[in-house]
């Protein structure tokens, strides 16, 4: 079964990015999604279904299938946009995955995120008892992830979807998130986004400046050696598991209004508030990164992709420039943490996370009540080691960096009593009663098959 | 929904941060003689530097008994062990197999199994006391550094 996605003859070739990895991945196999940038700027939605009826389920699937775009020439922004399509442990089995299929699957994607609470710090108002519907409920089996240039394409492909189900009762959709880029493509707390991914070994290229080395392809898609020179032996069988992966997804509410009042609260200038937000990102809002622009923010440096991303942290061991807290820091250290006994390698993912709702108006302190925020989507063939050891290590803990309890300060969850310290000569600052910025919603694990593993879903009845 | 308990819960019983991590295997034979005189020095020197790199380990000790047939591996360590053995398993397989190569069924550090090893070996403390159960090992090597600069500081206004 070969997956078909609609394609626009477009001969705009990324040309300045040289290219230096040759293709090894079967990326015709793989979804667009694993190894596709965002578009620029971005429009799309996120769908889930719940199949009440194997049949129907396998009917959708058969439905869906030629419109799942392959990863082909990922690099190349030619999709007017595309289709991913991923799958809960409940709606493998809601498919009627057979039993055996179905315990191969790893511990912590049987259990779903929910399950997972302790681990991940999602406790106190981030606890899965306040989750939206239908996060942390069996009710969730398949998500779509839609990702598209405008609003044509985007109802293109939602009407595919749509047609995929219409007719069959036994299909609901129990879901549904729009999204779209923010202006300059910000975050809501204002900052750019989406600088870094790490760079999927034998995927075909080019590398982008400063995302580093080539990681090992097994990192991120099952079927191929990761770092530990293993090749996934999970889930049963290989048709199943072969170029297919495993998505964190996390839906994030931001708290813009309370990021701003805390701000103000702790500067006495308007270029305090913009440092110390730095401080806590490790950027500046427009992307320059604090290692490269100690001391002010640089637009231009911001703006410039061949540079915006190429730093390491050998020159600030101290943490005077960028803090050891700090987010970017902490989620990844890069070679932040090479004395430690830390195998950052096998701590990656692919983000591919969007954001969601309006933006907060410039200078507003008071919330408007909006629902905006951003939804982390985590790709990678080990779920433990990469989005849960980030989660509870690098977020939530700060003994890794000799912080005590201290947790990131943007994305963490100190219960509004967190604290922020800021290395500083002769004495560091440390900011207290850091409140909550970043409310987790609703989060579920998703396994992503490859296209052919698509086609042994839907027919699993011939 | 399933309970977090199963999912979590690794053997070793917890104080604070602090967690004992308590292992009991059979030794290969000969291996009691073979595991006194590589560890005759204890952790000192170059053994003592990668023990500290670990940064998250109080004490830990080895004890022979049964006639030479045993061994029980004993700790007290920061945070979940689970989390970061895979970056040792990478980082320092070698230390951990020297440790470990004379206990029975001991499958090496490289191999995917090595955790699932350690579970099945490991036996939970009947109770477990700490008299700084918050405390964790960067901590107090912060605190001493902390304090004697601040005796310096003191001893500089005399």
């Amino acid at each position: 079964m070969k997956g078909r996605a609609t394609k626009v003859m477009e001969s705009q070739i990324e040309a300045r990015m040289p290219v230096t990895d040759a293709t090894t991945l079967d990326v015709s196999d793989i979804q667009a999604t694993v190894l596709r940038p965002r578009p620029r700027p971005y429009k799309g939605e996120y769908v889930i279904l719940r199949i009440d009826d194997v049949a129907q389920g396998r009917e959708m699937l058969r439905r869906i299938l030629p419109h799942v775009a392959p990863a082909d020439e990922w690099w190349r922004p030619s999709l007017p946009g595309w289709l991913g399509i991923a799958f809960t442990y409940q709606g493998l089995k809601a498919l009627g995955v057979p039993q055996s299929s179905l315990d191969s699957f790893p511990e912590e994607f049987r259990e779903g995120m929910a399950a997972r609470a302790a681990i991940l710090n999602d406790v106190g108002k981030n606890s899965p008892a306040n989750w939206e519907y239908p996060f942390g409920t069996a009710d969730m089996h398949v998500a779509l992830a839609i990702y598209s240039k405008d609003d044509s394409s985007l109802e293109t492909i939602l009407e595919r979807a749509r047609q995929s189900h219409h007719d069959l009762p036994e299909i609901s959709v129990v879901y549904r998130l729009k999204f779209s880029e923010l202006p300059e493509g910000r975050n809501p707390f204002g900052f750019k986004d989406g600088l870094h991914n790490p760079h999927v070994e034998g995927s075909g290229a080019p590398v982008h400046p400063g995302y580093g080395r080539a990681i090992k392809a097994g990192e991120f898609i099952l079927g191929y050696p990761d770092v530990l020179g293993e090749t996934a032996t999970s889930p049963e069988p290989e048709l199943l598991r072969r170029n297919g992966t495993f998505v964190a997804f996390r839906k994030c509410h931001t708290r813009v209004a309370e990021f701003r009042k805390y701000l103000r609260e702790q500067a006495s200038s308007p270029e305090e508030e913009e440092l110390i937000a730095a401080k806590m990102v490790g950027r500046w809002r427009s992307g320059a990164p604090l290692v490269l622009a100690p001391e002010q923010d640089d637009p231009k440096l911001g703006a410039d992709a061949d540079r915006n991303n190429r730093f390491s942290y050998a020159d600030d061991l101290q943490g005077l420039k960028c803090p050891f807290s700090s987010h970017i820091r902490r989620v990844n250290p890069r070679d932040a943490l090479k004395n430690d006994l830390v195998a950052t390698d096998l701590h990656y993912f692919l983000r591919r996370g969007t954001n969601y709702g309006p933006p907060l108006p410039e200078g507003v302190l008071e919330d408007d009540g909006a629902d905006r925020g951003g939804v982390f989507l985590l790709i990678g063939a080990h779920l433990k080691r990469q989005f849960e050891f980030i989660q509870s290590q690098w977020v939530t803990d700060g003994n890794f960096i000799s912080h005590g309890r201290e947790q990131d300060p943007i994305i963490g969850n100190a219960n509004d009593g967190g604290t922020y310290t800021i290395p500083k000569r002769p004495i560091r600052r440390r900011l207290h009663g850091l409140p909550q910025f970043v409310a987790v919603r609703g989060g579920e694990y998703f396994f992503m098959p490859g296209l052919r593993a698509l086609g042994w879903l839907a027919n699993l009845d011939s | 929904m399933v309970t977090t308990e199963k999912a979590v819960k690794r053997p070793g019983a917890k104080a604070g941060q602090s967690n004992e991590f308590t292992l009991i295997t059979p030794l290969k034979p000969g291996g009691a003689e073979r595991m006194r005189k590589l560890l005759a020095d204890g952790f000192t020197g170059d053994r003592q530097k990668n023990t500290d790199r670990i940064a998250t380990v109080h004490d830990l000790r080895f004890v022979i008994f049964d006639n030479d047939t045993r061994v029980i591996f004993a700790s007290t360590y920061d945070g979940d062990w689970d989390s970061y053995m895979d970056d040792f398993a990478t980082i320092i397989p070698d230390e951990l197999d020297l440790l470990f190569h004379e206990c029975e069924g001991y499958p090496g550090a490289r191999n995917p199994n090595f955790k699932e090893w350690l579970v099945q070996n490991q036996v939970e403390a009947l109770a477990f006391y700490s008299a700084y159960p918050d405390a964790s090992v960067r901590s107090v090597w912060k605190a001493l550094k902390t304090k004697q600069a601040l005796d310096g500081l003191l001893d500089a206004a005399n």
